[in-house]
């Protein structure tokens, strides 16, 4: 045991931690203060407030040194309140204030400040400097929907310089001049809103005074309370602790104890929440009659649900109903829908939307491995010496993953690979980028794993002791046309090579994969080729290595853990099996049903045809993101009744029979499970506004009215079901959650699982399963008149169809959807910046504006579908994943020209 | 200190300096412009507040730069010799107030009158000649100085040709590198810089760190006004520096060495250049030098106008583009330097040494000047001396000696020298007689050798100026990063400024408050520096002193 002293007192040291840390460990964190030190970034030494007397004897020579960037050592004698000490800490405290507005009483953070603290604990009475040069004159900058600076209040701790570097990795901010008269820039000296800040609010928690804030006031407000709950945006999972006043929301923090998101968060996560109590709220159900909604009771309501699902049932069988279920729902109330879906309606019509995300991840992934999720957990970036990132824009679609996967590739000693056509912002920064075309992603991995394998890099023993079918798929990818597969994707091979080599090189080597990967005519094909590729290389089952889908939704995962899929019930469980149906049939005290239920595509075929009379969706906008919208239209138009269980009148909403007033994550409990198999409690913050209800509870009391008795809805009991159910949740009790969540499968004793398929995989032995390339059929049938490829991306600031995102402040900050468009192919369309681009598919026109950028190639365009004024889903058509049934969002035949704007709004479409 | 700006920086390698970039885009207008800055941070992926930070951060980027076309000095030497308002004046007859600026110190202490034009250094009676310079082509900028040795002539040993003077490095070439360390180590030569530290235990230690990057680095940044050996050896002897660089090297198995030169020094550049280019013309650079497994290149960087930068870690900074804001240790350079690589940073002068060491062994070093501080140093003499001029002295000569029989004695009377640039002490006349020149004798009467530059405050220099000029000079060259150096320099400007000015006192507790405050809170030397000179003028000026201060 090494040892050191604090004040003459023995304590144990641990390797390479600072003195400061060795403090705080005994002594608690305030015990020295300090102004520039935060808990997620790197030492910096800049206030010296920290400073302690350190001697190499029991009260011996003492040498003053700054505690926060010094290391502790063996046999050190640490005095931290020495007279000279503190009369130093006090000296730095007193000049710190000759150049601070001493008007705390009306300071936006009095109360909550850490200079005030620091200045108290030090004992500053009075500052004995004569008048000087000062900077209270800066003025403020509220040019920002979220981000507020006042920078006369700024102690030049550069805790907001470290975060935006440290954390985020946008490096908006820095200092300009030197000296006495640095002063904290945004970008070249400009405002916020005129600066590439992305909003994350990163700096904001850092400062340490109010010099840097947000509009919310979220480091001051005076809560009456904080409830720690999980995001309801994208499936990294970040705690928030949210305050609150009265029953209203003020505002929103990240944890630094959160393990999947130390104290960080995005704007999204962190800001927009300001939809929750928008006016535009749905307030109470409503049922359409001769075209028009019309408000009615939630007794008139379910008797009429109940009623003409009753009728259908009897008179069509219960496969002419259907269900959608989704993300914005807990594993609890997905449960629920799949559990009223199947045992009191009695079809396995229910779907979710995993459907039109990572259905091919999960199939792909149960064929290779056994098991549908992500391998590892993001946390292993800690330990790996690459990442691959496949079709994803993780620093968009899932900001804190994205700035993590970003910091990584900023260091030169790790490997990244982006295999994207866009040169995504991850991408800039990637040691290695292949740009291929849209729709070749099996023909590069392909390619990627021959070179692997002449290389001599394939892992044999892991083959060989792990993994079954590899001569075979040898064979078949050995003899893949490396002329014909360069041609199609468009992209050197040499390129190919050396990310191939490098991939295979790593010691540990991690791969992400997003839409990019799914959204394809080849969906789950790609993902076994991913899967396969960690196979061959041996990067399964350890830390730092692994399949890691980057699951798009918060709760996509969980929402499929729950059964809300055709073919599987709660916990992955084939519902064709008898054997497994027993087990159903006994715990539902019903008989389920054992034939596979439609997908999300199938429902609008069956629709079509006639098939299919009632559809209840909950929290997914169909309308505006399934593609090919106006078929979407026609199929709901032609369904007798459509539930919409909804916030807002959304464009699906509008299409319906029934609107049920739903619940946001705010207003409810229960459970988010993330990318990584992590269930983490969301905990009811305020109660849901006047007229909506808990969407769990709207499912229980139709299930009732129904004539199946279901306790009301509690996230607590619920998981003691699901808990009894679905194998992997079996130890997972809302006690047990704790502040950080369990990652499943956790046993029985409660104990849960970062890594998966670490001796042997769920189906024995991984597999190798080949498939080639082919050209979706989009390209086949319509490349030769709709010459432009367009594919779909995400944009930070919006989230899916918008409903939530476009109802705060971050619409104010990304107003539109917009194409992206090759430089040589605006200028052959004659196209300016910010003109209007008409698009046309098969399927329809739509017309958006344009931002020229060569970001994409040329022959690629890309778009968002964030806005219902431009409905990009009226181009996406009906092909999609041959295997999962994910439509192709991510091809499309189109072809452009310049246009004024004629087909912009759906009407006119 | 960012590490992820370091490692952005580094992937496009020393060739493609982001640094050196910003330096050229400067050349035209005195300053890059915004759009110029935004492409750059474009290209390097750092974010645009960090281009324009950096820019605003150097005397010769920022954008209050633009338009200068001639540079007065105002380094302490030329303050003192009171000849600058006259430059200025006589400046202004040819050009617009608003084309001349200022420069700290172009190591013209011998002559003073400096002033710097259209990229050249002009002093002492090129002022009578304005008219050929402004406008003209001129070689008016020479200068001259004495140049002498004691006992030794190492550093000042006139130099003979490049074939002869590189044999003791292609003999080491030879030799096992650890080997030709062990010299070094036995010379105990100590680094010329300032601090003083073991040449040899740095090199060993950055040695031993493994990886395939490693740099050499000079640091040319020769700040300290009066000091202008460094300009000596890098504008007469610039292939000792060089071989010193080889040498350091082939010791560490850096393949790569960086002259970082101060701007102010444009001469120094051009010539460090030529004899870089006439190495390579000889094949003693390069890859597989002479055959062996030891490949070297050289790159000049030049400087942008900051004092701090002469700081090791300020300085690596500044190399990489980034602010040059001092880091905190660890990790130190030699672990961690330069792009995040073990990087070594030497002193002109200490690099210089190594010729004599590697020729003679390094016993032949230790040999010369004290027990612990040993073999010779240069010293420079600023114009209040009868011959001003470098001379280079055993280590343990006596200051008196240094000054009387080198200097030929004091023009005319003088109260202090301050010796070891503004950090240095302040050393009262009748203290001359107690110094030797070397670390241990300078420490033990509470003064600093530091770089040995010798500034002369005549008789009729007001010390509270003095001390007002140390706070104005130390707060306006202060890099900003840490509390007590950023605020506490300011501060004690201030308070000089005012009661030199007004009948404001200062108040003494306070004063000594503040003067602690910077001693033992500064992140660095520069902030921890400026109150050793201070306090040598309280406890040796106090009667001249005290109607300044309360009680």
């Amino acid at each position: 045991m090494k040892t050191a002293y604090i004040n003459n007192e023995p304590h144990e040291i641990k390797d390479g931690e600072t003195m400061l840390a060795f403090i705080k460990r005994f002594k608690g964190e305030k015990h020295v203060p300090t102004l520039c030190d935060a808990p997620n970034l790197d030492p910096f030494g800049a206030c010296r407030v920290c400073s302690v007397a350190v001697a190499l004897e029991e009260d011996g020579k003492t040498k003053t040194m700054a505690s926060c960037h010094s290391p502790v050592a063996e046999g050190q004698y640490i005095y931290t309140d020495t007279a000279s000490v503190k009369k130093l800490r006090k000296n730095i405290v007193e000049l710190v204030l000759t150049d601070h507005p001493l008007d705390c009483l009306t300071c936006e953070v009095n109360g909550n400040c850490e200079l005030q603290d620091v200045a108290a604990q030090v004992g500053i009475r009075d500052v004995r400097y004569p008048a000087g040069a000062n900077h209270l004159h800066y003025t403020k900058d509220m040019s920002h929907p979220y981000m507020t600076s006042d920078l006369s209040k700024c102690i030049n701790c550069y805790r907001c310089v470290r975060a935006c570097d440290e954390v985020q990795g946008e490096f908006v901010l820095s200092m300009s001049g030197r000296g006495f008269d640095s002063k904290i820039i945004k970008g070249s000296d400009n405002t916020f809103m005129d600066s590439d800040c992305v909003s994350c609010g990163a700096c904001a928690q850092a400062c340490p005074t109010s010099a840097i804030s947000d509009v919310f006031q979220s480091k001051s407000v005076v809560e009456s309370e904080v409830t720690r709950t999980i995001c309801t945006y994208c499936g990294v999972g970040c705690n928030l602790d949210v305050s609150t006043s009265s029953g209203e929301i003020l505002s929103i923090q990240a944890p630094y104890d959160a393990e999947v998101n130390q104290g960080h968060t995005c704007l999204k996560g962190r800001y927009a929440f300001k939809f929750y109590d928008h006016p535009e709220r749905l307030d109470s159900p409503m049922i359409k009659r001769n075209g028009t909604f019309e408000k009615v009771s939630w007794e008139e309501v379910y008797t009429y649900i109940a009623d003409k699902l009753g009728t259908f049932k009897k008179e069509f069988g219960p496969d002419s109903i259907a269900g959608i279920s989704s993300a914005r729902c807990t594993n609890e109330e997905n449960y629920l829908m799949q559990k009223f879906i199947r045992a009191v309606i009695g079809t396995n019509n229910i779907d979710g939307c995993a459907r039109v995300c990572h259905s091919p991840t999960a199939l792909g992934m149960q064929q290779t491995f056994g098991t549908g999720a992500a391998t590892n957990s993001i946390d292993d970036l800690k330990d790996t010496n690459c990442i691959m990132v496949i079709g994803a824009n993780p620093t968009d679609a899932h900001p804190v993953t994205g700035a993590k996967l970003k910091q990584f590739a900023m260091k030169t000693g790790n490997v990244s690979i982006v295999i994207d056509p866009r040169r995504t912002e991850i991408a800039r920064y990637a040691t290695h980028h292949i740009p291929l075309r849209p729709g070749t992603n099996v023909a590069v991995l392909n390619m990627m794993m021959y070179y692997i394998i002449t290389e001599g890099l394939a892992d044999e023993s892991f083959i060989g002791s792990r993994t079954e079918g590899f001569d075979e798929y040898k064979k078949e990818i050995l003899a893949i046309d490396l002329d014909q597969i360069e041609g199609i994707c468009g992209v050197d091979r040499n390129i190919i090579k050396e990310a191939a080599i490098a991939y295979a090189a790593a010691p540990n080597a991690m791969s992400f994969h997003g839409l990019g990967v799914t959204e394809h005519s080849q969906g789950t094909f790609t993902v076994m080729q991913i899967a396969d590729l960690a196979l061959l290389t041996g990067n399964i089952g350890r830390r730092g290595v692994g399949v890691n889908p980057l699951r798009g939704q918060n709760n996509v995962q969980g929402s499929a853990d729950m059964g809300v899929q055709p073919h599987q019930g709660a916990g992955y469980m084939d519902i064709t099996k008898p054997e497994v149906n027993l087990q159903y049939n006994k715990f539902y005290g019903v008989e389920v049903p054992s034939a596979i239920g439609y997908k999300i595509p199938e429902m609008f075929d069956a629709a079509l045809e006639g098939k299919l009379k009632a559809l209840w969706v909950i929290g997914e906008d169909i309308v505006q993101t399934d593609p090919n919208t106006q078929k979407v239209i026609k199929a709901l138009n032609n369904t007798d009744l459509v539930i919409v269980q909804e916030l807002f009148m959304t464009e699906t909403a509008k299409q319906a029979d029934v609107v049920l007033p739903g619940a946001s994550f705010l207003e409810k409990s229960g459970t988010f499970t993330n990318g990584e198999r992590r269930v983490q409690a969301v905990r009811q913050v305020v109660e849901p506004v006047v007229g909506a209800k808990v969407d769990g509870q709207i499912i229980v009391d139709i299930m009732n009215k129904m004539g199946y008795a279901q306790p009301d809805y509690d996230a607590k009991s619920m998981l003691d079901e699901i808990n009894q159910i679905v194998p992997f949740f079996a130890g997972i009790t809302w006690d047990r959650l704790g502040k950080n969540g369990l990652q499943w499968p956790v046993a029985k004793d409660g104990t849960d699982t970062q890594i998966l398929h670490k001796e042997e995989f769920k189906i024995g032995k991984g597999q190798f399963i080949f498939n080639n390339w082919r050209e979706t059929e989009e390209l086949v049938e319509h490349a030769k008149d709709y010459p432009y490829i367009l594919t779909t991306n995400r944009e930070l600031e919006h989230y899916n169809c918008g409903a939530m995102t476009r109802r705060t402040g971050n619409e104010l900050i990304l107003k539109d959807d917009y194409l992206m468009i090759n430089p040589e192919d605006a200028k052959e369309h004659m196209i300016k910046d910010g003109e209007f681009v008409c698009i046309e598919s098969p399927r329809g026109k739509v017309d958006v504006k344009a931002r020229i950028t060569d970001e994409v190639k040329s022959g690629i365009l890309s778009t968002t579908f964030h806005f219902p004024d431009i409905m990009i889903n009226n181009l996406t058509g009906d092909i999609h994943d041959s295997e999962a049934k994910c439509p192709e969002y991510k091809v499309v035949a189109v072809r452009i020209r310049k246009s004024k704007g004629k087909y912009k709004t759906l009407a006119e479409a | 200190m960012s590490k992820n700006l370091s490692e952005l920086s580094g992937r496009k390698g020393i060739e493609e300096s982001l640094f050196d970039k910003m330096g050229q885009l400067a050349q035209e207008r005195g300053t890059p412009s915004v759009e110029e800055l935004d492409q750059l941070a474009d290209e390097f992926l750092i974010g645009k507040a960090n281009t324009f930070g950096t820019a605003t951060f150097y005397d010769f980027l920022k954008p209050e730069n633009q338009g200068k076309r001639a540079y007065v000095c105002n380094g302490t030497a030329c303050v003192c010799a009171g000849t600058q308002d006259k430059v200025t004046k006589q400046l202004e007859k040819h050009l617009q107030p608003s084309e001349i600026g200022h420069m700290t110190c172009l190591g013209r202490c011998h002559e003073n009158a400096a002033f710097n034009y259209n990229g050249k250094n002009f002093s002492g009676k090129a002022l009578e000649n304005l008219d050929q310079i402004i406008g003209k082509e001129t070689e008016l900028n020479s200068d001259t100085y004495h140049v002498k040795s004691g006992a030794n002539e190492i550093l000042t040993n006139p130099f003979s040709e490049v074939d002869q003077y590189y044999a003791p490095f292609i003999d080491a070439l030879t030799k096992d590198s650890k080997s030709v360390l062990e010299e070094i180590k036995i010379s105990n030569v100590r680094g010329r810089g300032g601090a003083g530290f073991p040449m040899g235990l740095k090199l060993e230690f950055c040695r031993n760190t493994e990886n395939a990057t490693k740099f050499i680095i000079c640091n040319a940044d020769e700040g300290d006004p009066g000091a202008y050996s460094d300009r000596y050896l890098l504008e007469q002897r610039p292939h000792s520096v060089l071989f010193g660089m080889l040498i350091a090297g082939y010791v560490t198995h850096a393949s790569y060495g960086i002259l970082y030169i101060r701007a102010e020094y444009p001469e120094s550049i051009q010539i460090v250049q030529d004899a870089i280019d006439a190495l390579k013309e000889k094949g003693l650079i390069g890859r597989n030098i002479q055959g062996t497994e030891f490949s070297f290149e050289f790159k000049i960087i030049q400087a942008q106008g900051s004092y701090i930068c002469g700081e090791e870690t300020a300085l690596i900074n500044s190399i990489e583009g980034q602010r040059p804001e001092v880091r905190v240790r660890p990790p130190f350079p030699a672990q961690q330097g330069l792009f995040n690589k073990p990087t070594i940073v030497n002193n002109v002068e200490t690099l210089a040494a190594l010729h004599h060491i590697i020729s003679n062994g390094g016993s032949a070093w230790k040999a010369i000047g004290t027990e612990r501080s040993s073999g010779t140093k240069l010293v420079s003499l600023d114009s209040f001396f009868n011959k001003p001029g470098i001379y280079e002295v055993d280590m343990g000569t006596p200051l008196a000696t240094v000054f009387n029989e080198f200097g030929g004695g004091f023009k005319s009377e003088v109260k202090a020298v301050q010796i070891g640039g503004p950090l240095g002490g302040l050393v009262p006349a009748h203290k001359i007689d107690a110094l030797t020149l070397d670390f241990e004798s300078f420490a033990n009467e509470g003064f600093l050798l530091g770089h040995a530059s010798v500034v002369c405050v005549p008789q009729d220099f007001p010390i509270i100026q003095f001390i007002e000029h140390l706070f104005d000079f130390a707060s306006y060259e202060s890099c900003g990063k840490c509390f007590p150096c950023r605020l506490g320099t300011k501060r004690g400007q201030e308070m000089a400024s005012q009661a030199m000015n007004s009948d404001y006192k200062i108040d003494r507790e306070l004063f000594h408050d503040l003067l602690t405050t910077l001693e033992e809170g500064s992140l660095c030397a520069h902030g921890g520096g400026i109150p050793l000179p201070v306090r040598n003028a309280l406890e040796y000026f106090d009667d001249e002193l005290k109607q300044y201060f309360n009680s």
